[in-house]
């Protein structure tokens, strides 16, 4: 069925309102355009969704100014009220929009929605203006700190727009007959479902990019960013040009490479922990050390470090047995010592993930046809020609992806395990890059600095995650993501 | 059951071949020292994976004089549980606890129920967009903002200090949707067609046919989920910048572990147990170990019983997605 000119403006229009519902409802949750938030006392985290939904949160600082009467009561409930009808309002408004997108009769319906949703939060933003107006009459205006919504208009506006558009549609659209009934395309309504979760990924993933802004601006905690703070590259050149934060780049990254390095260096072993385990006869056995030596992988970073403790330590097993059995006169705590770090920090991470590793290549070992090993056999092949000749081979291909995956990890060591094992002895030889960026980002509070290494340590992963994929496709015509 | 002539004589031949076989096998004494060596090996190797839970537990069961003298290496003696019940004594735990637990059910169920839907949800070839969005979804795995802009996020969002931060960014995992998707577009989709034929919506299919099949897969993702929520210490360690009650049992350990060996500031006087059980427990070195063990517990408990999930994990991992 062919549209009507007015039903293809109609459409048209959608897209308008339907930007600014996604804008209205993002704005609901984002504390920095909390347009309730009318005065000091009223948290600068928090939203308008949780000053909407939580009388509680939204005066909770109010305590003081309203038993000394510098606020009216009524004032803190009008606020109350008035940011409840703006939530109810842009809910309203977000229900039509995901209407917007079914036939006639549900779309009309959402367009009545769509009116009465942004009627309501017109009043609830007239309600927070009448609230500023008393809060702003405080005999205290020095510890109440009344203060005009800088978002106000942004989202009054936004309000005003989605209801004249709705009111336009309602008149727009053609009647129906009334015994047609509600129905939304398939392909639209799946979406809808997928909405909330992409929404989700969109906030906590995407988002986050956005703060690569303060990489460019001169930033200390509880600032604001504006133009004036604009730094452009500054922190770029400092992070090449001060001679202090590039020694300690310098040997950050030499952590990171060298344990990293480490690692791809012995990601054989897995392999050779599987072919030798698959070598042994007595399937109980195989079994029993499958399952124990896969047990470490699964505690935290902080349960190794209390196990080291409680073998290493002064009094712990290894220093308690020495000195029972005379050899020590005294405990000693194997863990305060600066030597052989990286090494230590390896064998630890083989402890915990090598019999995890492994089995991988076991389930990959059993699939191997086992006509091979009997051919092999007659031919007089030995236990360790058949390993080297057919085994290996097989693993091969699991091996190389596997590598590739670490060469694309090699920056990111992560952090629980160098945190929990970091002493003053060892300080300077376990911190590695993702230590480093958190001990001064959220230790020291130098944001801008470390938001230009987290950016340069993500593009630089996504770009060898990608020369690793093309390596593979290059020699083994797969890629790996 | 008595056995037919013919069986015995089966099973007599196949154990004589067996023994010519292995004999063959085995008789070389290189062969020899290579088991030999093998078992060794391996043996050592687990012992050493073991040892230390083993070693842990008997230090906090067995009487505290001994243990503080270093007398307990092997094997337990003057067992006690009064350590265990000292701990209800100690300041902070029980609310991590309840925090860790919390977020461990809580999390999960989340998790799971939302992998199973989006999974579903990007099978159907007819959603508008599908091939946009999934991989909108999927390529998340590849990149992440970095740790000091993921922070600032969270904090702009009003989740720093907040329980629901160790909860919602975790309900969108796309690697366990690439894994419950595999596993969904594996089920016959004439079980689909026929009810859809019936009439039963996309909801309707999704609860009562999709959800009910993958349960295998989801029990797998389930419990990586529910470990690594249980794990979780440094999300904790960022977020709860003014927020100790809130403090996951991890980063309590942590910070105990990294406490002066005199916990007697952590014990709260009175209380409902006995002075002299908080008296005997009062070494830090013997609290730690404690904790430790309570924390360590619930994952050596859940092991055996899930082992073949963790593995149908891996497994299922190596299947891209």
């Amino acid at each position: 069925m062919a549209k009507t000119k007015r039903e293809l403006i109609s459409d048209k229009i959608y897209y308008v309102i339907r930007i600014g519902i996604l804008l209205s409802v993002v704005f609901l949750f984002i504390p920095g355009v909390n347009p309730a938030r009318v005065c000091g006392l009223v948290n600068k985290n928090i939203s308008l969704f949780t000053a909407g939904i939580s009388y509680s949160t939204l005066t909770s600082e109010f305590g003081r100014a309203l038993r000394k009467g510098w606020v009216d009561v009524a004032s803190t409930y009008l606020l109350y009220g008035s940011s409840l009808a703006v939530c109810i309002g842009i809910a309203a408004n977000a229900a039509c929009g995901c209407m917007s997108l079914g036939n006639v009769k549900l779309k009309k319906l959402g367009n009545l929605i769509g009116v009465i949703g942004s009627i309501a939060g017109l009043g609830g933003m007239v309600g927070i203006y009448l609230a500023y107006g008393q809060i702003a009459q405080t005999v205290k205006p020095n510890k109440v700190e009344p203060m005009f919504p800088s978002s106000f208009w942004l989202i009054v506006v936004l309000f005003a727009v989605i209801l004249a558009v709705t009111i336009a549609q309602c008149v727009m659209l053609h009647p129906v007959e009334s015994e047609k009934k509600f129905g939304m395309e398939t392909k639209y309504r799946l979406f809808l479902m997928l909405l909330p979760f992409l929404a989700l990924v969109a906030v906590f993933s995407y988002l986050p990019l956005w703060g690569w802004r303060y990489a460019f601006f001169d930033y200390k905690v509880g600032d604001t960013l504006s133009m004036d703070n604009f730094v452009g590259l500054k922190w770029f050149k400092e992070l090449i040009k001060n001679p202090a934060t590039v020694r300690d780049i310098v040997n950050v990254l030499k952590n990171t490479l060298g344990m990293s390095g480490i690692g791809i260096a012995t990601s054989w072993l897995p392999m050779v922990f599987a072919i030798f385990l698959c070598e042994m006869k007595n399937s109980k056995f195989r079994r029993f050390v499958q399952t124990f030596t896969t047990v470490p992988n699964f505690i935290s970073w902080v349960l190794v470090y209390a196990i080291a403790t409680c073998i290493f330590s002064t009094d712990g097993f290894l220093s308690s047995l020495l000195v029972n059995l005379g050899i020590w006169s005294e405990g000693q705590n194997m863990l305060m010592s600066g030597s052989h770090t990286w090494l230590k920090m390896w064998l630890w991470g083989t402890w915990k993930g090598i019999g995890w590793s492994a089995i991988i290549y076991i389930a990959a070992i059993s699939g191997i046809d086992q006509q091979l090993y009997e051919a092999a056999t007659m031919d007089g092949a030995g236990r360790f020609q058949k390993m080297w000749h057919i085994t290996v081979p097989s693993l091969i291909p699991t091996f190389f992806v596997l590598l590739l995956m670490s060469i694309g990890n090699i920056l990111s060591n992560g952090m629980d395990q160098y945190l929990v094992f970091k002493n003053s002895t060892n300080a300077s030889s376990i911190m590695v890059l993702d230590l480093y960026v958190y001990e001064l980002g959220i230790g020291k509070g130098i944001i801008p600095l470390t938001t230009v290494v987290s950016m340069l340590k993500s593009i630089v992963s996504v770009v060898l995650l990608f020369a690793a994929n093309g390596i593979s496709k290059v020699l083994r015509g797969e890629s790996i993501i | 059951m008595a056995k037919t002539e013919q069986e015995k004589r089966d099973l007599k031949a196949e154990k004589e071949y067996n023994k010519k076989h292995r004999s063959q096998y085995v008789s070389k004494p290189s062969d020899i020292v290579f088991s030999v060596l093998n078992y060794l090996v391996f043996g050592v190797f687990t012992l050493a994976c073991i040892f230390p839970f083993y070693y842990l537990f008997i230090n906090t069961i067995s009487d505290n004089n001994l243990v503080l003298r270093g007398q307990i290496n092997f094997f337990p003696k003057g067992l006690h549980l009064g350590n265990y019940l000292a701990l209800l004594n100690v300041n902070d735990l029980s609310s991590a606890f309840i925090v860790s637990v919390s977020r461990t059910l809580i999390g999960t169920a989340l998790m799971v129920g939302a992998s199973a839907l989006v999974a579903y949800l990007v099978t159907k070839q007819e959603m508008w967009g599908r091939k946009f969005w999934y991989r909108f979804l999927i390529i998340t795995m590849y990149f992440n903002a970095g740790i000091i802009p993921i922070f600032l996020n969270m904090q702009m969002l009003g989740l720093t200090n907040s329980f629901w931060v160790y909860i919602i960014p975790g309900i969108v995992a796309p690697y366990n949707i690439i894994l419950v998707k595999t596993y969904i577009e594996s089920i016959p989709a004439e079980l689909e067609e026929s009810a859809a034929m019936d009439g039963a919506s996309h909801m309707t299919i999704f609860v009562k046919i999709i959800w009910p099949l993958s349960k295998p897969i989801l029990a797998t993702i389930a419990i990586f989920g529910a470990v690594g929520h249980w794990n979780s210490f440094t999300d904790s360690l960022i977020y709860m910048t003014s927020k100790p009650e809130l403090y996951t049992l991890q980063h309590r350990l942590y910070i105990y572990l990294n406490q002066a060996s005199n916990l007697k500031s952590l014990m709260q006087s009175g209380g409902s147990v006995s002075e002299a059980a908080v008296q005997s427990a009062m070494s830090g070195k013997i609290i730690k170990y404690t904790i430790s063990m309570v924390t360590v517990i619930p994952i050596l408990l859940v092991y055996p019983f899930m082992q073949k999930y963790f593995e149908k994990g891996i497994m299922l991992g190596a299947v891209k997605g």
